[in-house]
């Protein structure tokens, strides 16, 4: 029978829907049963929405100014390199 | 040109045409998955210098860009490969144990029989936007993220927060399918620790 422990092991998996049937099924079956099991699957779920929501990555501001000002330079480059071919 | 509400296509086109403001807004949307991918395998201060120069070698190459992967999977690969060939003179910190899928915090949590010594105490009741709507979660959400290994973080920055398809996250950052899931798993666990003690005390 799937323990609470082995339920938290494949969680994730779950909530992606990367379980076969059975599995799922067996999942289902012990959250019928299990308050504990649901208010984790609940809270993880939440946890993964807030990260989805979560603006991340957050480059400063500093080198998204470096990156614009090189690529502004490289297409003026290649602009004038262009240019001189034609 | 303005592209803000331009499709991925037309952003496409416009930066083939070389158009400057068409590359400003190409640069603000791409670049925090792409730092993210480099972070994968690199210290922060190199991530940022390859991704720098990944948008210089994009003004030439865009002209050659087919379309067969979307735009945000090519930039990444773009990124994945410059690392890998930097990475082949250096070395490459491995720290997750893809064999243990429970964080150490969670599996001391249950008993011998496998049945819960401290369950979860709370359900999180918000909804993910009320949450992020408190700025002082949003900073410890922020301080986590940037604990976690730099594997778990790019796997789940570029999941969750940049929607890539498993198998894209897999190819970006050349890990298997199953190593992927415990990436995830093992992240998403730290957050769901993260966010129950701020619910508990208040305190990050
Ligand atoms: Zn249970």
């Amino acid at each position: 029978m799937l323990m609470c422990r082995d339920l938290a092991v494949i969680a994730s998996d779950y909530i992606d829907g990367e379980l076969t049937g059975r599995q799922n099924l067996s999942v289902k079956m012990h959250l019928m049963m299990c308050k504990a099991c649901r208010t984790f699957i609940g809270n993880l779920r939440a946890s993964t929405e807030l990260m989805q929501a979560h603006s991340s990555g957050h480059p400063n501001e500093d080198l998204l100014r470096r990156i614009d000002q090189q690529v502004a330079e490289a297409l003026r480059t290649r602009k004038s390199r262009s240019g001189d071919q034609e | 040109m303005p592209v803000r509400d331009g499709s991925e296509q037309d952003l496409i086109m416009l930066l083939k045409a070389q158009d400057d403001q068409a590359f400003h807004e190409a640069v603000s949307t791409y670049t925090p998955g792409m730092l993210a991918v480099a972070r994968f395998y690199l210290d922060p201060s190199t991530a940022e210098e390859v991704v720098q120069d990944c948008w210089v070698t994009v003004v030439d190459a865009i002209g050659k860009f087919e379309g067969r992967s979307g735009l945000k999977t090519w930039l990444h690969r773009i990124v994945a490969n410059r690392c890998k060939n930097k990475l082949r003179s250096g070395k490459r910190e491995v720290a997750t144990d893809f064999s243990e899928s429970l964080e150490p915090e969670l599996a001391e949590r249950f008993n011998a029989t496998g049945r819960w010594d401290v369950p979860p105490r709370l359900q999180f009741h918000e909804s993910a936007d009320t949450l992020m709507e408190n700025g002082a979660l949003s900073d410890c959400l922020d301080k986590h993220l940037s604990a976690l290994p730099e594997t778990q973080r790019s796997a789940l920055i570029l999941y969750e927060a940049h929607q890539h398809k498993s198998e894209d996250v897999c190819n970006i950052l050349d890990v298997s399918a199953s190593n992927l899931r415990v990436l995830l798993h093992r992240a998403r666990q730290k957050i769901f620790l993260m966010v129950e003690t701020f619910q508990e005390t208040g305190e990050c």
